[in-house]
């Protein structure tokens, strides 16, 4: 590394406030949970527009309760696309549910195609599993209503999106069941943490049950499981939470600052449009290189600029997703898993830092 | 019934691994893992997110998925049966008369499709498995030695977590070493070990705290894992935890010295070299429960009943269930 600062893809910064909130629970001698979790739920389903949501140990957790709580099981067949974290997909296997991968609308929207869903929709099909990738809702409007009119269970995986509207929505409040991450890198972190977003109280009150390790309809001696959020971390949830909309407003000024600034760099392309950001979390930051200098040059940026990225393998090319679907082709998916790269975004980057990751992309590019 | 106790410089420590800005596991997890492999003089401890992740993982690991069996105490906690199912496999539960499992008991349920036998140190209170261990090993079935409810109990003057193939721990706010939620899977087997590490966190070929690090570019996915992660706060109070733990077993065990005056212990119950959460204190007769209870509750502690798991026979586990009662510290 060049003498450079070391800039990360993902950067949480804990205040004082953050501090002090956690440290008010583990004093007060019961950082079980209830009283910072409770408060947490009541505020976040407010501003989703929700009935109720529920706090749990993680998206992961999340999303297995949502496939429990739609009936997936054994021959049940989950749509969900490729481009995103493996958990979305896990979490229909946990269940003994299969996931059915669906291609993107194309390589600039990089979300699930709401007509390649209608069309892969079959006897089988027990759910659409739709992922707001990178901050951006999908169109969670319209694969409702393919949803609702096939009578299929409709879910979200939001954990990108805590705060993004779809014509004034929340995206997590279209589905059954929305699942939200606040794990160490999302835009609401607390650690390891999670929720679920509805409207229906049967579906909340079959999360809470599965949370607190009981099993509704599955027997003494069937599964059940420890989801629970402690209060300590909801209580570094809710005070972060208080001030996300001012971070949610400095990731905006910085993807729409770097959309200026990669204008003028060649041998890239920018998804995501000027006019969708200020819907957006401004949870990811992407760009699109050539695919086969891609590795080349993450390495250029990270060993001769000190600058780490990351990117999201597509899951049905993964080695425990590989067999499900044998010769499935998926070109938007696989272009993008490809050519992508994320470049840092955290809500206190400098200008500065910003201004050196582009001209480092650009030389890195040559 | 102040089971909870996150002491001041543990506090302290989950405060500090706060503010570092570093939350998903790393070096905190890592020393957790390193002091509790030390503590017991084990090859491998793998943190996770509860005592209940730690057996799901434990049984995935062991190969005691779908089609197989575990056996578990008929007395056990609602997640002993939970965990194993959700790892696939079908709970079956043994007869059991006391803290000790009787190795005949245990080997009457064993059969062709046991994957794994369970036996716990209920609430604090060494059960003796030597018997089992060697029956285990014998039969070829891995023994999965629960020490959730028991951290910091000595046994034999040794600490425990040695019998099995495994051994759980929690750190659930109710428990001894408490870092709110959160526990361990603790094994000598560096095979086993490395399978739980790759299940707790999706069957990456890389963790988050690799890639920020710039060891690892990429990752790929071998298998179908979970989100059982601890984070470093966490395993933070943990790990400051246990620089108190033999003073907080010392007034758990003085504590229930106190609540044991008030009847008989359970059979194989011994405070000595215990870690003690509840005390288990048995009537005569099913009819001197009611009394008892009013004893415990008079004294200040919370008064529990047992259940017996499952529609078994269990006619030992039954009739120890009609007349116990648990007096929480």
């Amino acid at each position: 590394m060049a003498g450079h600062e070391r800039i990360p893809v993902f950067d949480v910064l804990v205040t004082d406030d953050d501090v002090a909130a956690v440290e008010a629970v583990l004093a007060s001698g019961n950082p079980g949970m209830s009283a910072e979790a409770e408060r947490f739920e009541r505020e976040f389903a407010e501003h989703l527009g929700v009935e109720h949501v529920v706090a749990l140990s993680s998206c992961t957790a999340a999303l297995h309760v949502a496939c429990l709580e739609a009936g997936i099981g054994p021959g049940d067949e989950v749509i969900v696309p490729a481009l995103t974290f493996v958990a979305t997909a896990a979490a229909v296997r946990y269940s003994g549910g299969t996931p059915v991968f669906c291609d993107l609308v194309d390589t600039e929207t990089l979300q699930i195609d709401p007509d390649a869903v209608e069309a892969a929709i079959g006897e089988r099909t027990k759910a659409v599993l739709a992922v707001h990738f990178a901050g951006y809702a999908a169109a969670a409007d319209r694969l409702r209503e393919i949803c609702d009119e096939r009578g299929i269970a409709f879910l979200e995986d939001a954990a990108h999106v805590p705060v993004a509207s779809l014509g004034g929505r929340a995206p997590g409040g279209f589905g059954r069941s929305g699942c939200f991450s606040f794990f160490s890198n999302k835009v609401l972190a607390c650690g390891e943490g999670g929720a679920l977003s509805t409207d229906d109280p049967d579906v909340a009150a079959f999360a809470r049950a599965v949370r607190g390790g009981e099993a509704p309809g599955r027997g003494e001696l069937g599964p059940a499981l420890n989801y629970r959020l402690d209060d300590a971390r909801a209580a570094l949830l809710l005070s972060r939470w208080r001030r996300l909309s001012d971070e949610i407003e400095s990731r905006r000024l910085h993807v729409r600052r770097y959309f200026e600034l990669l204008a003028d760099v060649d041998g890239l392309s920018v998804p995501f449009a000027n006019e969708e950001v200020s819907n957006s979390s401004g949870y990811l930051m992407t760009v699109l290189v050539d695919p086969e200098r891609r590795r080349e040059i993450r390495a250029d940026l990270l060993s001769e600029h000190g600058i780490q990225t990351t990117i999201f393998p597509a899951i049905h090319e993964l080695t425990a997703y590989r067999e499900l679907h044998p010769g499935l082709s998926l070109p938007h998916t696989e272009h993008v898993a490809r050519a992508h790269i994320v470049l840092p975004l955290f809500p206190h980057m400098t200008e500065g830092q910003q201004d050196r990751i582009v001209e480092s992309l650009a030389a890195a590019i040559g | 019934m102040a089971s909870g106790g996150i002491t001041p410089a543990a506090a302290e420590a989950g405060l500090e691994a706060l503010r570092s800005g570093w939350l998903t596991m790393g070096p905190r997890t890592e020393a957790l893992e390193a002091a509790l492999a030390e503590r017991l003089g084990a090859e491998h401890v793998v943190a996770v997110s509860s005592g209940t992740a730690a057996l799901h993982l434990s049984c995935l690991a062991l190969g005691a998925g779908p089609g197989s069996e575990v056996v578990i105490p008929a007395l056990a906690p609602r997640s002993c049966a939970g965990a194993a199912a959700a790892a696939g496999a079908r709970a079956v539960p043994h007869d059991i008369a006391g803290i000790d499992p009787d190795p005949d008991l245990v080997l009457a349920t064993i059969g062709e499709a046991t994957g794994a036998v369970l036996a716990r140190h209920p609430l604090g209170y060494p059960a003796d498995l030597g018997a089992l261990a060697e029956a285990c090993a014998a039969r070829g079935v891995a023994l999965i030695e629960d020490c959730r409810e028991a951290i910091g109990a000595t046994g034999r003057g040794e600490a425990l977590g040695r019998a099995g193939t495994v051994a759980l721990l929690s750190f659930s706010s109710s428990r001894q070493l408490p870092s709110n939620e959160g526990g361990a899977v603790v094994t000598d087997d560096e095979e086993i070990a490395g399978k739980v590490r790759s299940l707790r966190s999706h069957a990456m070929t890389s963790g988050t705290w690799d890639r920020h690090r710039g060891h690892a570019e990429t990752y790929d996915v071998i298998g179908v894992g979970f989100n059982y992660r601890i984070d470093e706060v966490r395993a933070a109070i943990a790990h400051a935890g246990l620089e108190g733990l033999d003073a907080r077993v010392e007034e758990l065990r003085e504590r229930a010295t106190v609540l044991e005056e008030l009847g008989e212990l359970a059979p194989g119950a011994l405070i000595e070299g215990s870690s003690p959460l509840a005390v288990p204190l048995v009537a005569e007769e099913p009819s001197g429960v009611e009394a008892l209870e009013a004893a415990v509750v008079e004294a200040g502690a919370r008064a529990e009943r047992v259940e017996v798991r499952g529609d078994g026979e269990l006619p030992e586990a039954r009739a120890l269930a009609a007349r116990i009662l648990l007096a929480w510290l």
